[in-house]
């Protein structure tokens, strides 16, 4: 029996465990094992490291178990804390975004009352009216970015584990 | 009997994709009951696998919790498509990552730690002395090959072997082609092979 042989035999018997192999392998797989001894002992030799993985076990850790279920249960209701605040949060950001738009053109002729009365140059009041209209937005927008940047920080969040 | 076959394996698909959706709806939810259930389901085969990726016990321990904070911040990102095991042992191999990377830890299993824990070969309760340290030797036996293995073979064997997933799901775990899979659970089912051949001589 030629090496070639053997050596399709043994790729044979590695893909039956890793992948699976079709039934007309497996027919000339069975046919020459039955005729082969040392394709024989080497199927038996591979059976018997598949066995060795599959028969590792770790012993039970009850106490283990019990404290992740602890922390897993403290963690969540931190968890439900933080967006309850959050929550609180973005609902105040849209209340103000939305009196802020509608309050929008009565602050343009507040500002401009108060530049003519002053006898101010146009491009000052108009100035002083987009920083007042953009800073509570601005505000809101740096304290989400700290509580966002505090959040990865604390949860140690990264890129590569996110599937 | 062929339509039997395929009735039988589409209820097992269609039942363990619910399970799955149903799983994801939990998570999303952060439901405590269901995590509780998880981490006792799940405690064998994730403490296991961590072991084989970091080789110490307390390590092991440690990130077995940090998977589970991890799963409950993270819940909202699985969809249920895949077994919640894949997905499970793939936050597992970020986190064994990230702490190597932090903590610059040796490659996992080197064999050369002496707190690397032997592991066991299974055994049953009523085994007698004799049978209980003949197991124990051929667990050391087995771990010892298993520890002279290269890290990435070890993993594939133990995710295909052991934990029983799909190669492309394990090639999801590993963050993998799927021929990169294929050729690391064949050498590394020789390598084992020779290994353990080697040790029984």
């Amino acid at each position: 029996m030629s090496e070639d042989v053997h050596k399709t035999a043994e790729h044979l018997l590695a893909g039956l465990k890793v992948e699976g192999i079709s039934s007309a392998e497996r027919k000339w797989l069975e046919a020459h094992l039955g005729s082969c001894a040392r394709c024989a002992e080497y199927a038996a030799a591979v059976e018997r490291a598949v066995a060795s993985v599959r028969s590792v076990s770790i012993p039970p850790n009850p106490t283990l178990v019990r404290a992740t279920q602890f922390r897993v249960r403290l963690r969540a209701q931190e968890l439900r804390e933080q967006e309850s605040r959050m929550r609180g949060l973005w609902i105040s950001c849209a209340f103000s975004w939305v009196l802020g738009a509608l309050s929008a053109p009565l602050l343009w002729w507040g500002f401009q009352w108060v530049g003519r009365h002053m006898v101010l140059p146009d491009l000052v009041w108009q100035t002083a009216f987009v920083l007042w209209w953009v800073m509570p937005a601005a505000v809101a927008a740096a304290v989400l970015a700290g509580l966002r940047a505090r959040a990865a920080r604390e949860n140690g969040i990264e890129e590569s584990s996110r599937r | 009997m062929g339509t039997a076959i395929c009735w039988f394996v589409n209820s097992v698909a269609s039942a363990m994709e619910q399970e799955g959706q149903a799983i994801a709806r939990g998570l999303r939810q952060r439901d405590p009951e269901l995590l509780d259930r998880l981490i006792e389901q799940y405690q064998y085969r994730l403490l296991r696998y961590l072991l084989f990726l970091t080789g110490r016990k307390e390590t092991a321990e440690d990130l077995f919790q940090e998977t589970w904070l991890r799963v409950l911040e993270r819940g909202r990102q699985y969809d249920g498509k895949w077994e919640f095991g894949a997905w499970l042992f793939a936050i597992a191999r970020h986190l064994v990552i990230d702490l190597r990377k932090r903590k610059r830890l040796p490659e996992p299993l080197s064999g050369a730690g002496e707190d690397v824990q032997p592991l066991e070969a299974e055994a049953t309760t009523d085994a007698s002395a004799f049978e209980l340290l003949a197991r124990r030797e051929e667990g050391e036996r087995l771990a010892a090959a298993l520890a002279r293995l290269p890290a990435v073979y070890r993993e594939a064997l133990v995710l295909r072997f052991q934990e029983d997933l799909a190669l492309e799901e394990i090639a999801a775990v590993v963050d993998a082609p799927l021929s990169t899979v294929k050729s690391r659970l064949y050498r590394g089912l020789e390598a084992l092979r020779e290994l353990l051949e080697g040790a029984g001589t």
